[in-house]
């Protein structure tokens, strides 16, 4: 930015921020938390992220483009369009994958800016009805809170290991849900138990400590794929890390940010900003609320007293592929066979830029044969509960997704588990057999075997 | 703060009777979902469309004109919306036809190196599409990652590798076009480039939008060239590059490409998503792409380096590998994007000029700018003499829109003044049109808009665009 444009944006800010409890409105936007003006002053319009939006690709419709979105919200801030329906549905079909960053020659933020006029649409607007009360329960009642996560986890665990689940498939009784939902129940994983709490709050390296860690369990990752969890402790462990697991950690918020509940979102922050205060390092193994914890400061952003903070926090997250590969991993010695693609969650490539890393982690396994998954950063339409509130969509990108997948590969890697819950169902629902794992899976694997090996030696 | 409803806003009779033939959904008339298509790349002048109507084949395109010729209500055809000069801009009133979703590739014929593709097609996604089979599509605009080949052949666009394999118009083969009478005719034969009669072909693209919708279209497609070099040279003195330029073509070579940025283009890609590491402090890029047959290349490559050493080059290098040669192409291409790191507008020129007049039409330019307090980047398709200045400021200040408008205007007459043209190949549109009277008499134009009356007499399609307008003739109806 030349000067004069930081003297425009520090003129807009100050506009913003002279009063903490905002009194001030922009154009259209008249609740609290404005959008920030800067991001839009970088769009010239140019219409490069077209092609890279899964919603402009699948309709063709310039208000369900990125560029059309800045300009819609660019509108209400002009007090040219009001906050209405009408605004709220090319903002909230927006999938929030952040493909558009990466195609943004001017580095526009679309994400954050979709996300602060999602702020805005759900003060002025705030959700009635069915909708309404299923986003308090789940956004509110149960990801920020532990115990009812886990609640709900045991009653999972429960409903397959009691029977339950066979019958409900066997009886039809399935059939009373919504066709999505259907086939998301068919490809519950095996739930296994929360590693927070059941975990020490510090793990201990495996021989000589190289650093400590913190490490977010995150909530549906904890209680989806808790062996996720328990491999990536492993495997940082075996590595000479030792692993904080403050057990005041909790949700990254992230799905709040994207559903329009900044408070709630800023709640959660706040309560990971602390659990993990003693920490230089936070590790995260889910895309989605890796990303959510490095864009901690943008919540804080008419917050000069928690801005610092935030931005300080933040710069301390990573995801554990890229740690681990700049921490120099130790290369497993043992084979892997098997034939594998991997696909690029949306918030680890374009929310962190993080491509090569996860891809070297699995090629320097010996035995993994790597095949290119075409388009492997195009969103596979799970973004966070999209696939839940938007299934059409969602289902046209995910059986775009499986169609790409080469027909001979045995394995699809990620870092993600809302990816991985949603490329299963894919991978059901088109009869075919690739299992879907975590990249740090992989690599568990590989040093469980160099482990069992060593211990054969040891006893021969 | 009262929940705020949808404005009832019902549907009239015209969107009604759009609604009949492409399907209630494929019609967009609500405020809200029209402002985005208010205007085009080119954000200078806005109008509100009336509705915006999605076809999916040629015979719902021949209804929707039919329909709206009887309701005499205009129209206008749109592809992604990338163009530079507004021509897919509504002025105020107009129904827009969108021909986003005609994206399929009808046929393929390698053995003729032809394709017929539908108008909605993405110009990279043709080449992308070919690729693995030995050939690509040649022109490429720098938007060619969202724009369509339709919308290219409205525009004749080119692009920075038109120097050696020409614009659109050198790649059409053929077109299937509605008339604005609703009429379907085919235009050109399968492969026959150059039929007896007069060139329709050549007549209808780069006709902008005013003398038909382009529903079918068939290109060329070549073979991957056998090798490819390219090479970056620095100058601390932009006559010196401008000189370089000169000597590479005097020498007979005729590179794929051969471009050049100033420092403040280079300041502005160096900001965005793609830096290469460009030095700030030089004056100017050489940008220089060799192709062809395998055996000459290496020649040609060490007659560049010799010109430009020769011309007080402060660096020059040859990509070591496909992955610099792509780091160097995506920083030029995304240039225009990337002003907005730098500039929250930018207002792009398309000047043509000879080749050697560049020292002094960069120093008119130069006082251009200081004249009007505005920067000015320039990034130059310099080999065929296309000038790109990129005139920098800020609409959210009063009076700088209206005095980016005068500088562009003013850097034009200067391409004018020195035996140029003022447009390469972004097209006159809105923009530009005022301007047509720098290089053509009332005249001339008036033999133009009566070719144009021949296919569009009324003048319902694309109206106000091209030549400048004294007042309209139809009556627009507000949406």
């Amino acid at each position: 930015m030349n000067a004069e444009e930081n003297r425009l944006a520090a003129m807009l800010n100050s506009e913003k921020n002279d009063t903490p409890c905002q009194t001030k409105t922009l154009g259209n936007f008249l609740w609290d938390d404005l959008p920030d003006a800067t991001k839009w002053a970088d769009c010239v319009h140019c219409g490069m992220c077209l092609e890279a939006c899964p919603t402009y690709q699948e309709t063709g419709e310039e208000q369900h483009s990125p560029r059309g979105r800045v300009y819609l919200i660019k509108a209400v801030a002009e007090g040219k369009i009001d906050v209405n329906d009408a605004f709220s549905k090319p903002v909230f079909d927006c999938l929030d994958c952040r493909a558009c960053e990466t195609a943004c020659p001017a580095d526009v933020q679309v994400g954050g800016l979709i996300e602060e006029a999602r702020g805005q649409i759900r003060q002025a607007m705030p959700l009635t009805g069915f909708s309404g009360a299923l986003s308090k329960t789940a956004l509110q009642g149960f990801f920020p809170n532990q115990k009812r996560m886990k609640t709900l986890g045991g009653l999972m665990r429960f409903y397959q290991k009691s029977g339950m689940q066979r019958v409900a498939r066997k009886t039809g009784l399935l059939n009373v849900m919504p066709k999505h939902l259907k086939e998301m129940e068919a490809i519950l994983p095996d739930v296994g138990k929360p590693v927070l709490g059941r975990y020490p709050e510090v793990v201990p390296a495996e021989g000589e400590t190289k650093q400590r860690v913190g490490m977010l369990a995150g909530c549906i990752m904890d209680v989806m794929f808790s062996d996720v969890n328990e491999a990536t402790v492993r495997v940082l462990t075996h590595n000479g890390f030792e692993v904080g697991l403050p057990k005041e950690q909790g949700c990254c918020g992230a799905l709040h940010v994207h559903a329009g509940d900044r408070e709630t979102g800023k709640r959660l922050a706040k309560r990971n900003m602390e659990a993990f205060k003693d920490y230089d390092k936070v590790l995260v193994n889910a895309a989605g609320c890796g990303c959510a914890l490095k864009e901690y400061h943008e919540l804080f952003r008419n917050d000069p007293d928690m801005l610092p903070l935030a931005e300080e926090f933040s710069a301390k997250v990573e995801d554990v592929s890229k740690f681990l590969y700049d921490n120099d991993f130790k290369r497993p010695k043992s084979e892997v066979k098997t034939k594998i693609t991997y696909h690029d969650a949306c918030h680890l490539a374009h929310g962190q830029g993080v491509r090569f890393e996860p891809r070297q982690l699995l090629k320097d396994i010996p035995g993994v044969e790597m095949v290119d998954l075409p388009d492997a950063d195009r969103c596979c339409g799970s973004a966070g509960i999209y696939n839940l509130t938007h299934p059409e969509m969602a289902g046209a990108l995910l059986d775009r997704k499986i169609d790409d997948v080469p027909d001979d590969v045995e394995m699809i890697s990620m870092g993600n588990p809302g990816c991985m819950l949603q490329i299963a169902m894919g991978v059901q629902k088109h009869g075919r057999s690739e299992k879907v794992v975590h990249t740090v899976q992989l690599l568990d694997w590989a040093y469980e075997k160099d482990k069992e090996k060593a211990r054969k030696s040891i006893e021969s | 703060m009262a929940r705020k409803k949808r404005n009832k806003v019902n549907p009239d009779a015209v969107v009604r009777q759009l609604m009949n033939i492409v399907g209630e959904r494929e019609v967009l008339y609500l405020k809200e979902d029209l402002i985005s298509y208010e205007c085009d790349g080119y954000t200078m002048t806005k109008g509100m469309p009336k509705a915006v109507v999605f076809v999916k084949n040629t015979e719902h395109v021949s209804q929707v004109v039919r329909c709206l010729n009887r309701e005499r209500i205009p129209y206008i055809a749109r592809g992604a919306g990338t163009g530079l000069s507004g021509g897919a801009t509504p002025l105020g009133g107009e129904v827009i036809i969108s021909l986003v979703r005609m994206k399929r590739m009808l046929h393929l014929d390698l053995d003729n190196r032809k394709a017929v593709i539908e108008p909605g097609f993405v110009n990279l996604k043709l080449t992308q599409s070919i690729s693995d089979k030995g050939y690509y599509y040649a022109p490429d605009p720098s938007s060619q990652y969202a724009c369509t080949i339709g919308g290219n052949v409205a525009e004749n666009s080119g692009g920075a590798h038109c120097l050696k394999y020409g614009v659109t118009t050198n790649h059409i083969l053929g077109l299937e076009i509605v008339l604005p009478n609703g009429e379907v005719v085919e235009i050109g034969e399968d492969g026959i480039p150059d039929q007896p009669g007069y060139d329709l072909l050549g007549l209808l693209t780069g006709s902008e939008g005013t003398l038909g919708i382009v529903t079918k279209i068939t290109v060329k497609v070549l073979k991957n060239p056998e090798g490819k070099k390219t090479v970056l040279a620095y100058y601390d003195d932009i006559n010196d590059a401008s000189q370089a330029v000169s000597e590479i073509i005097a020498a007979g070579i005729i590179p794929a490409a051969l471009e050049m940025m100033d420092s403040i283009a280079i300041e502005g890609v160096e900001s965005a998503a793609y830096p290469v590491g460009h030095p700030l402090d030089i004056a100017a890029f050489l940008l220089i792409e060799v192709d062809g047959i395998a055996a000459g290349i290496d020649d040609q490559i060490d007659e560049i380096l010799t010109v430009c050493k020769h011309n007080n080059v402060r660096e020059v290098k040859v990509a070591k590998d496909e992955a610099e040669r792509g780091l160097w192409w995506a920083n030029r291409k995304m240039g225009f994007g990337a002003m907005g790191a730098i500039s929250p507008d930018y207002l792009v020129q398309d000047g043509v000029i000879p080749r050697t007049r560049l020292p002094e039409v960069l120093i008119r330019i130069a006082e251009i700018s200081k004249k009007y307090d505005l920067r000015i980047a320039n990034i130059f398709h310099a080999g065929d003499g296309n000038l790109h200045p990129l005139i920098l400021f800020d609409a959210r200040i009063p009076g700088e829109s209206e005095r980016a408008a005068k500088a562009g205007s003013e850097c034009l007459k200067v391409c004018a003044d020195v035996g140029g043209s003022i447009t390469g190949e972004h097209g006159v549109g809105i923009e530009k049109s005022a301007e047509m009277r720098f290089i053509f008499s009332d005249e001339e134009m008036a033999a133009q808009t009566n070719i144009r009356a021949v296919f569009n007499p009324d003048d319902l399609l694309n109206p106000g665009k091209l030549f400048p307008q004294p007042g309209r003739c139809v009556e627009v109806k507000q949406g």
